[in-house]
């Protein structure tokens, strides 16, 4: 069984939205989402919908070796974001109109790019563009 | 929290904790070799390199092995125990477990259990069959391993992936080309060639044919991808009072140890060009007394290029951001004047799992106790910087070693 802490995270995805933890007791936003606040340990937890927005502090391109299941996404681009909430994750990076990643680069803003409900049930990630200027 | 914990035991206490052997057998593929023969193998080395026999060992300490869990389990269970005839002699056995920087953290457990009265010799034993392993079996469990399931698996993130990331942002951060990130796998190519124990041993590496491969994982290489290995590896440390009463008057002590947990998931590191290494080298340095200028050498976590070009950064042994640039003058290489990763390491010796990390720090041991091939010795070798590395490279842990006694290389 699907934690419920994973289940409303996915769920979320599958709406188009990524959600954020946070903490009902002391406001802090937390990810990925814990089980007790890092910040006040306090166990009373929800969600708030984040504004998709952030820098990408990196990313990378895999071509080779993925993991199994991954074939036939290759290849495939990852980056970590930092939300503008001042939480960071990892996600994946819609690439080009060629297929490839070449216009993204290292501290650019980018925004959520939420899937379809059918990609997000099979891959439940959040996806990033480039942010509209 | 203080920053610095100061040592209990100095180089004067009868129940300082030293290196007095070490074992080591061949890096690369062997699928004719076994698990336990090969850890008897290095066991029986590095106890005839301390002048012992088994007997004179009362724990044992176990780095894991990644290529399969009933192996793992044998370990878990004893099993060296039995191998080794020490059935009803042994007081422990056990294993430490923390990925790639396992062996940093297995000395501290043995440095603290002889310190303290626990212990007196401690034999620490690795092995791993990661060369004649099914790849796909690890491709899948190295996707699996250090990378939080419910938020980051979904991705399709990897090992290769993870070096891609920390690669991209240390080159971003710096200014590092392709070629100057290239010159490092070159450097610790060039070691490995004057060690018998490497696995690309007589396969010579230019930064074109670097440049020339593959893109694995952008902005990766095949070539600076580690290519897994087979291999063993084994210590022995007993107190200072033992090692004189033995007579082995040359010795390595630890001087120092300091470590920072920055992340679990790799998508959680604040930064990506920095991870733990500069935190852990301070807390190091504020309890050796000593620094990056009083060593002559570095055994460093390298199974990425980018993870020990910020390390020799954070650690204070080049400029900030200048790390590769470093690597590529040559001041690591072979005749530099800060030798790193003399075995060739991960990349170049092989990568042997967690026991990556245990083949530097062995060789850092060797190096000090004066016992490299004579082309490969540091000349007046007396301290050594080693760093180690788990999982996502989740942690950064580093070990200041010194040589005791009046021997060693010259
Ligand atoms: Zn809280």
């Amino acid at each position: 069984m699907t934690p419920p802490i994973v289940a409303d995270f996915r769920a979320g995805l599958i709406r188009g939205e990524l959600l954020v933890q946070k903490c009902n007791s002391c406001g802090k936003f937390n990810m990925y989402p814990r089980y007790a606040c890092p910040h006040c340990q306090s166990e009373s937890l929800g969600w708030q919908k984040a504004s998709g927005k952030g820098v990408l502090h990196s990313f990378t391109i895999l071509r080779l070796g993925p993991p199994e299941g991954f074939e036939n996404e290759l290849p495939y681009a990852l980056g970590v974001v930092k939300l503008d909430e001042g939480v960071q994750l990892l996600g994946r990076l819609v690439p080009d109109a060629d297929g490839e990643w070449k216009s993204y680069k290292c501290d650019e803003r980018v925004e959520f790019a939420p899937m379809s409900a059918e990609h997000a049930e099979k891959r439940p990630c959040a996806w990033f563009k480039h942010a509209k200027t | 929290m203080s920053d610095t914990w100061p040592l209990n035991v100095d180089a004067k206490s009868p129940n300082d904790p030293v290196f007095v052997g070490i074992g080591e057998i061949p890096s690369g593929k062997y699928p004719q070799r076994t698990f336990i023969g090969d850890l008897t193998k290095v066991a029986i080395l590095a106890l005839k390199d301390a002048g012992m026999v088994p007997r004179d060992v009362d724990t044992i300490l176990l780095i894991p092995c990644l290529h399969g869990f009933t192996d793992q389990a044998d370990l878990v269970f004893s099993r060296m125990v039995e191998e080794l005839g020490l059935a009803g002699h042994a007081k422990a056995s056990f294993m430490i477990h923390s990925g790639g920087s396992t062996s940093d953290n297995a000395v501290r457990a043995a440095s603290g259990l002889i310190a303290s009265g626990h212990a007196r010799t401690v034999l620490v034993l690795q092995c791993e069959r990661w060369g004649s392993a099914d790849v796909m079996e690890m491709i899948n469990s190295l996707s699996k391993n250090g990378i939080p399931g419910e938020w980051e698996l979904p991705t399709g993130v990897q090992f290769n992936a993870i070096g891609g990331l920390i690669t991209q942002r240390y080159m971003a951060s710096t200014g590092s080309t392709p070629a100057e990130m290239a010159s490092v796998c070159v450097a610790l190519r060039d070691w490995a060639q004057l060690n018998p124990n490497a696995m690309y041993r007589g396969k010579k590496l230019t930064v074109e044919q670097v440049l020339a491969s593959r893109m694995a994982s952008d902005p990766l290489h095949v070539m600076e991808c580690p290519m897994l290995a087979d291999g063993a590896a084994a210590f022995v440390m007993t107190s200072a009072e033992n090692a004189k009463k033995r007579g082995l008057d040359t010795t390595v002590r630890v001087a120092g140890s300091g470590g920072c947990v920055s992340h679990y998931s790799i998508g959680q590191e604040n930064d990506l060009a920095a991870l733990g290494w500069a935190t852990a080298a301070k807390r190091a340095y504020a309890q050796s007394g000593w620094g990056p200028k009083d060593a002559q050498f570095g055994e460093i976590y390298d199974s990425y290029a980018a993870v020990t070009t910020i390390a020799v950064e954070g650690f204070g042994i080049c400029e900030p951001g200048e790390g590769a640039r470093w690597f590529a003058a040559g001041n690591a290489s072979p005749g530099g004047k800060f030798p790193c990763n003399t075995n060739g390491g991960l990349l170049s010796a092989g990568h042997t799992g967690v026991g990556g990390g245990t083949a530097l720090l062995v060789e850092g041991v060797r190096q000090l106790l004066g016992r490299a091939e004579s082309e490969r010795q540091i000349k007046n070798a007396q301290r050594c910087i080693i760093g180690g590395s788990g999982g996502s490279y989740m942690d950064a842990q580093v070990l200041l070693l010194e040589r005791t006694g009046k021997g060693g290389a010259k």
